[in-house]
């Protein structure tokens, strides 16, 4: 008997009993469906997080912070630091994983135009920032070297800061002043935008608001800093991969330029990534946790059906021994209903997944797609569950005596 | 062993038991069912067990039907010792060289009559070609020839039974098995299974009845009465 046959034999047993069928069939539904529906979620949510990290520079990012001890008296070392600064920026531009080094300082002064005056954010940065933000011009120019080795006098704006300091006058070749310097804007930027909440909420809108100087002006100009102090480095690595080889790096090399002193902080984006996600993973854990209850209970229910259906078949199992069945024909039969139903269930359980992962992406702003592998994963959790709750009602219908079986009434 | 069958026989008889005694454990009491049966069927006999009900009959139809083990003795079955076989060799032989015919048919009732013929020959890994063949053709021999689609439910007591010969036959086995044939059957369509029955033995299978009625059991060749798990008469008619 072929596997093709049992597999006959038990579609006709299941279409005799469509009752039962659904009944037992319920259970798994639910719980792969609850399955399928958290493995959507979670992907797509992992896709948009790292979509959005994408298009603020992706995930090769590392950032140099300062971080001065906390001890309340310092040794005459930690005095002798000034934290994180342009020649460290400039030292870290000599490691062969560095691609791009961009040092930031950031100051708040009074912006003035005509009528127009309110403190504003300032930062100073260099011509790396654009690849490093992959935030680029739209008009104009950005600062360049040429504007970093002289500290010209020219400012770069974001598209809503433009807006809210000249209306609808063209900003470019105007003049506004920065404390009491006057700039020259020779550029503003392209519009970021990364929306939430079905479009309401621009999550980078904060990089249209800057008012872009390059650094060696905020020095020269403006704080007359002559240890070049930056608030922050932002460096490209070349690979992922290479990112914790690049971290060590960049902490030896500033660790080093800092007399030994660790004043400062590597973070990088992936792993603040990965902290993020298992965060969420708790709240996943409890959605799979629902699903696997419901597939244990699903297990349970197929196993008493198929026990209870048991007294009814008994004499069915007595006749096929009687013609000729082994136990394992008897098994497989058994076997077979019980994986063709969980079948039956896993299906089910997946199309209705996946309606639930599109209802609730909705709010996500990002479509719920179902792969193949978690289709792979729901009919393989099934067939298990199968498997394992009709095992026991298998055996033991292959375990029954002929004489007792045909004996049944 | 040779010549512990019935005089007058000189090959090997189909079926040899010799000595054999089951007991149950029926709650506190023992029940000895079969108490030293010896007896020997011939190939192409026709033989009847009779006996009243409590007699132990049931008992060996199990017996010789390979559903049930003896508890001592031996069992030859078309020269194999079959007596001290167990799961999955009973399974091949109960498959190979039995054919059951009971009092409630036993089709299953899900299956059309055509899959229940070719069931005993799908648990012997007869290819699906085959299986249909002769299935059909077994069928066709006993008149449902153009029914082979239908479900049990749909035809009469007498054909039911039909279908169940027609499957008894299926693997071609050393003997038939039959526990109360007519015993469902109103007198007519018995006499119509009995004529089969009749058809069947003279196309040469062997065939064991058992009954109660001695009518039926007067077609045999023979009659075996059992008495309190004993034979006591094994005669020819």
């Amino acid at each position: 008997m072929t596997l093709l046959e049992s597999v006959v034999d038990g579609v006709t047993d299941i279409r005799a009993h469509k009752g039962r069928t659904a009944l037992q069939a319920v259970g798994v539904i639910l719980g792969v469906a609850s399955v399928v529906t958290v493995l959507a979620l979670v992907d797509a949510g992992r896709r948009k997080s790292l979509e959005f990290m994408d298009t603020i520079g992706g995930l090769r990012k590392v950032l140099v912070v300062n971080e001065p001890a906390r001890e309340t008296t310092r040794t005459a070392r930690q005095l002798a630091n000034v934290g994180l600064t342009f020649d460290d920026a400039a030292a870290l531009r000599g490691l062969p994983m560095v691609t791009q080094v961009d040092p930031i300082a950031n100051e708040r002064l009074l912006v003035r135009r005509g009528d127009y005056q309110k403190e504003m954010h300032i930062d100073g940065v260099t011509p790396d920032y654009q690849a490093i933000y992959r935030f680029y011009p739209g008009r104009g120019r950005f600062v360049s070297s040429d504007d970093l080795l002289h500290a010209t006098r020219v400012v770069v704006l974001g598209d809503t800061a433009a807006r809210e300091i000249f209306g609808s006058e063209e900003p470019l070749g105007r003049t506004l002043f920065i404390g009491d310097v006057g700039m020259t804007v020779v550029g503003v930027m392209q519009r970021k935008e990364y929306l939430f909440n079905n479009g309401t909420f621009n999550a980078l809108e904060w990089m249209n608001r800057k008012v872009i100087v390059p650094l060696t002006t905020v020095h020269k100009r403006f704080t007359g800093d002559p240890e070049r102090r930056v608030a922050f480095i932002n460096a490209m690595i070349d690979k992922a991969e290479n990112i914790p080889k690049a971290k060590a790096e960049i902490e030896a090399l500033v660790r080093r330029r800092h007399y030994g002193e660790k004043d400062f902080a590597v973070w990088d984006r992936a792993s603040r990534l990965e902290q993020q996600q298992q965060q969420s993973q708790q709240l996943h854990i409890v959605f799979l946790a629902a699903g696997a209850v419901s597939l244990l209970v699903g297990g349970i229910v197929i196993m008493n059906i198929l026990l209870a259906s048991f007294q009814e078949r008994v004499r069915e199992v007595g006749v096929r021994k009687a013609l000729g069945a082994n136990g394992l024909h008897i098994t497989a039969q058994f076997l077979v209903e019980s994986v063709l139903v969980t079948l039956l269930g896993g299906a089910a359980g997946l199309a209705l997944g996946t309606g639930f992962a599109r209802a609730v992406s909705g709010m996500l702003d990002q479509p719920a797609v179902i792969t193949p592998s978690m289709a792979l994963i729901g009919f393989i959790t099934s067939v298990s569950v199968g498997i394992f709750f009709g095992l026991y009602p298998a055996v033991k219908a292959a375990r029954l005596s002929p004489v007792q079986a045909l004996r049944c009434e | 062993m040779a010549g512990a069958g019935l005089p007058g026989q000189g090959a090997e008889p189909v079926i040899r038991l010799r000595e054999i005694h089951k007991q149950y454990d029926a709650g506190e009491s023992e029940v000895h069912a079969l108490r030293g049966v010896s007896l020997s069927i011939a190939q192409g006999e026709y033989a009847a067990i009779m006996g009243p009900s409590g007699s132990g009959k049931s008992t060996l139809m199990h017996i010789v039907g390979l559903l049930d083990v003896p508890t001592s003795g031996d069992y030859f079955l078309a020269g194999e010792e079959v007596s001290d076989m167990t799961g999955w060799s009973l399974a091949r032989v109960r498959n190979k060289r039995i054919g059951f015919i009971f009092q409630a048919y036993n089709l299953l009732p899900r299956a059309s009559i055509l899959r229940n013929v070719e069931l005993p020959m799908m648990y012997a890994g007869v290819s699906r070609a085959q299986r249909r063949e002769r299935a059909s053709a077994l069928l066709a021999r006993l008149g449902l020839g153009d029914r082979l689609k239908h479900v049990p439910s749909q035809l009469s007591g007498g054909q039911r039974q039909r279908v169940a010969i027609a499957r008894a036959l299926a693997n071609n086995p050393a003997i038939v098995l039959a526990d109360e044939p007519t015993g469902n059957l109103d007198s007519r369509t018995g006499e119509e299974i009995l004529e089969i029955f009749d058809d069947l033995n003279r196309q040469g299978h062997t065939i064991i009845l058992v009954t109660h009625d001695h009518a039926v059991a007067s077609r045999a060749h023979r009659t075996i009465t059992l008495v309190d798990g004993q034979v006591v008469k094994a005669q020819a008619a």
